[in-house]
Order: C-alpha cells, then sequence, then structure tokens
C-alpha cells in the first residue's frame, strides 16, 4: 500500500512539474498566426496530397496567407475551393482550367502480348525493376494498378489491366503520376473544348512495337503530314501535338492507322459534371 | 583524462547509432540534406544531456531512495516528452524553417530509442553527475557525427550513377552497412 501511495506521488509530483514547466514555456513561445491561415485550412481539402507544390495543405494556406502562392492553385479543390480562398482574401478569382491525370497507354490485356510467364510480386514498381516481367512492351502500362493503389480519391480503376481515370473525380494530385515506374501518367492541361493526346508511350521502330501490341504508335508519322495547322510533329518516333498550333480539328485522330490518338477535353469534363 | 575518454567512448567507440544499431528511423529518415540531419543532429544531443542530467537527479534523489527501480522507465519516458515538447516550442518559435525541414522527426525524437537507451543506461553503469552528463553529450555528439557524415554522402550519392535495383532504399542501408564496418575500427581504442 505504502508502495503504491509514493510511486503515485512522485510520478504524479513529476508529471505536475513537468506540465507546470511546459505551460510556462507555452506562454512564453507564443506564436502569433495570422487568423487567415486556420480559415483557409479549413476551407481546403485537407488531403496533404502536395498538388500544389507545398508539403502539406498547412505549409500552402501559409503561403496563400502571406500572399505567395495563388489562390487557385489547390488542384484537388478545384473551382469551390478557390472562390472560397479568394472570399477568405478579399480577391477576385478568375477562371481556372482543369488539370487530370492521362495514361500514355491504351493496351488492355490481350491486346498486348507477353514474353513471358510472370509469378513474382504483383507490383507495377517489382515488374519494372525486372525489365517488365511478362510484358513484351518496354514502354507500355505493367497493369499491376500502382496508380489505381496511390490514388487517394477513388479515381482510377482498372479495367483488362489498364488504368481507366475518372476525369470528374480526378483532381490532378499527380500521386499517380509518381507512383508509375514508367512514367506512363502525365497530368494534362484541360483549357479547350476538345483536345488531342497521344496514347502510346512506345519509342521503339514500327516493326517490333507492331509485334509486341495492337494498339502501339508505330511512328508512321501519318499525323504530322496531315496536321493542316502545323501542329502535329514527330520527336524520337511519338508524335507531340503543339496545343498553341493544334485547332482540333481531329484529322489526326481519324487518319492515325492505329487509333493511338484519342479525343478528350473541357467538353467530356463539363459534360460529365452536368449530369 | 577520464572525463575526455567517457566522451571520446560515446562519442567515437561505443557509438549509438554504428555500434548499438540504436536512432535508425532519424538515421535513415533525416539524412536527405546536411543542413537538416546537423540541426536533427544537435537537437538529439540537446535531449540527450538534458535527459542525462534530470534523469540522474531522478533516479538518486526520488526513485532509488524509495525502492521505486519499476517506475525507471515511466520517469524516462516523461522526461524525454517533455524535453522533447519544450524543444519543439523552442525550435517553432526561433527557427520556423527549421521546424519545417525537421517535420515529423522533431517529435519522433520522443521514440528515439538511443535516448531511451541512455536514460536506461546511466544508472546500470554506475556514473556520478558529471559522467553522466559528458555521457549523454558524447552520444549525442556522436549521433550529430554520423548524421552528418551519411547526409554528406547522400548528398554526393544524388550525382552518383547508382544501378538502378540498387536506387533509393537499398543503397541508403549499404552506405549505413560501410560506415558501421568502418567504425568498427575505433574498437580497441579504449577499453570502457
Amino acid at each position: 500500500m505504502n508502495l503504491i501511495l509514493i510511486s503515485v506521488i512522485t510520478m504524479g509530483g513529476l508529471g505536475a512539474l513537468f506540465a507546470f514547466i511546459l505551460s510556462i514555456a507555452n506562454v512564453k513561445f507564443k506564436i502569433e498566426e495570422d487568423p487567415k491561415i486556420e480559415k483557409i485550412l479549413e476551407a481546403l481539402p485537407g488531403a496533404n496530397c502536395g498538388g500544389c507544390g507545398y508539403a502539406s495543405c498547412r505549409n500552402f494556406a501559409e503561403e496563400i496567407a502571406k500572399g505567395g502562392a495563388s489562390v487557385n492553385a489547390c488542384v484537388v479543390g478545384g473551382e469551390s475551393v478557390a472562390q472560397e480562398i479568394a472570399k477568405i482574401m478579399g480577391v477576385e478569382l478568375k477562371l481556372t482550367e482543369k488539370r487530370v491525370a492521362f495514361v500514355h497507354c491504351k493496351a488492355h490485356n490481350g491486346e498486348k502480348m507477353k514474353k513471358a510467364e510472370y509469378e513474382g510480386i504483383k507490383e507495377c514498381g517489382a515488374a519494372d525493376i525486372i525489365l517488365g516481367a511478362d510484358l513484351a512492351c518496354y514502354y507500355g502500362c505493367l497493369g499491376y494498378g500502382d496508380c489505381e493503389d496511390a490514388c487517394l480519391f477513388d479515381a482510377i480503376t482498372m479495367v483488362d489491366g489498364l488504368p481507366e481515370i475518372d476525369i470528374t473525380k480526378c483532381t490532378g494530385c499527380g500521386n499517380c503520376m509518381k507512383a508509375c515506374p514508367r512514367n506512363l501518367i502525365s497530368l494534362e492541361v484541360l483549357n479547350k473544348d476538345v483536345q488531342y493526346k497521344i496514347a502510346c508511350a512506345s519509342l521503339d521502330k514500327g516493326k517490333r512495337a507492331r509485334e509486341v501490341c495492337l494498339k502501339s504508335c508505330i511512328g508512321c508519322g501519318i499525323c504530322e503530314k496531315v496536321c493542316p495547322f502545323d501542329a502535329c510533329h514527330m520527336k524520337n518516333g511519338l508524335p507531340y501535338i503543339d496545343e498553341r498550333n493544334c485547332q482540333a480539328c481531329g484529322v489526326c485522330a481519324q487518319k492515325c492507322p492505329r487509333n493511338v490518338i484519342i479525343e478528350m477535353g473541357m467538353n467530356e469534363w463539363m459534360g460529365e459534371r452536368v449530369k | 583524462m577520464k572525463i575526455i575518454l567517457l566522451f571520446l567512448s560515446a562519442a567515437l567507440v561505443n557509438n549509438f547509432v554504428l555500434r548499438y544499431f540504436l536512432g535508425i528511423c532519424p538515421f535513415l529518415g533525416v539524412t536527405g540534406r546536411i543542413e537538416s540531419a546537423v540541426a536533427m543532429g544537435f537537437a538529439t544531443t540537446f535531449v540527450m544531456t538534458l535527459t542525462a542530467a534530470i534523469i540522474w537527479f531522478i533516479d538518486y534523489f526520488i526513485l532509488f531512495p524509495f525502492h521505486l527501480f519499476f517506475l525507471e522507465y515511466v520517469a524516462a519516458i516523461l522526461v524525454i516528452a517533455s524535453l522533447v515538447q519544450f524543444l519543439e516550442m523552442f525550435i517553432h518559435k526561433s527557427s520556423p524553417t527549421l521546424y519545417r525541414a525537421l517535420g515529423i522527426y522533431l517529435p519522433l525524437i520522443t521514440t528515439n530509442c538511443s535516448i531511451f537507451f541512455l536514460a536506461l543506461l546511466i544508472p546500470l553503469r554506475g556514473y556520478n553527475f558529471v559522467q553522466s552528463v559528458i555521457f549523454g553529450f558524447g552520444a549525442g555528439m556522436g549521433f550529430t557525427l554520423v548524421m552528418f557524415i551519411m547526409a554528406g554522402i547522400r548528398e554526393e550519392l544524388d550525382f552518383a550513377d547508382v544501378p538502378k535495383p540498387l536506387q533509393g532504399a537499398a543503397i541508403t542501408l549499404i552506405l549505413a552497412g560501410l560506415l558501421a564496418l568502418a567504425f568498427m575500427g575505433f574498437t580497441g581504442l579504449i577499453t570502457a
């Protein structure tokens, strides 16, 4: 009994002493904070995804309050959050554009050729280290869904070995981009009604590209030749579309013999959003 | 002379990180940049030195006279947690940049096993007050030294051509192993 009493008193006394010292320190080292920071933090989604370029939502809120970051830099919150923050900061908001993830591969299971049987860890990261495991194409989607796991917003589902991105849910945070060991996912800016993107990343020569995949770019350059606005150029055997020149006529997508040029854009997003 | 030997023993020969494999999490986690690694090292040294002093008083003036040996662990946790909380407030006030650079690793000093080990080792070794403080300070400086060496190598490593399967965690662990091997060279310098 005596032992218990002594233990309780000593530990309680020590605890109280430290608490007292800490409470004094708390008053002495108090930090004056801008009240806007708390308000902005509440308006932000709080996922700490880092899509804005700052380490956490809190860092971002501090930067906005200081005037260092623009109010619409939160890609996750989109327009509604930007409007709210603009109200807190008392500034006018210009219309924002939308950034979404886009997968530069189009081949589902059955369309991409296998070169071996793979029974290792079912993860893209692991498969990529051993030269792509069973996938014959050195550039294509491995299909184990690292991006799906990395997505915090449930916007990616694996369909037949290829990620499908729901652009109404996609917030453009770029987590999937970092998760893909083959750098197949990029963030594309949607700021026109219709835009054209290349859904293949293969740098292989035409013959091999044709052998390993049914949905590959063979680097034929037809898109470059048919483009009336000088917007499509071949680089390293892959076409690149210059958004400044592209008038969204869609000729390249129609003439592509492998159907790897895909149509997307604000129309799709706005349409989905209205629904 | 004995004090200097004790300091060298704690810092080099029986280095907490590379000899006892304690405090590995900040050793691998915060050694990306020299600046934050050294800051983390000094923060830990601060906590270690003060812990050594305070725990000596608590041990010899409160716990042992009342035969409360079983409360050593609780007392150590109490002291370390309070010190870290104090340090966090202090750094947040004095250097917000450093506070952000250290991030989650600052509160994690609380669970840094090397500090806890230090607190438990002091009564076992039977040091007096001055020896305890020197031992704590030496252990902290040893920790800082190892953090500094590791961060320096890892900064150079950013420009090195590391084979793909070894990139990231793998090469860091290999580095840690090589450093531990190098520190084996101090064994036998002092027998303490």
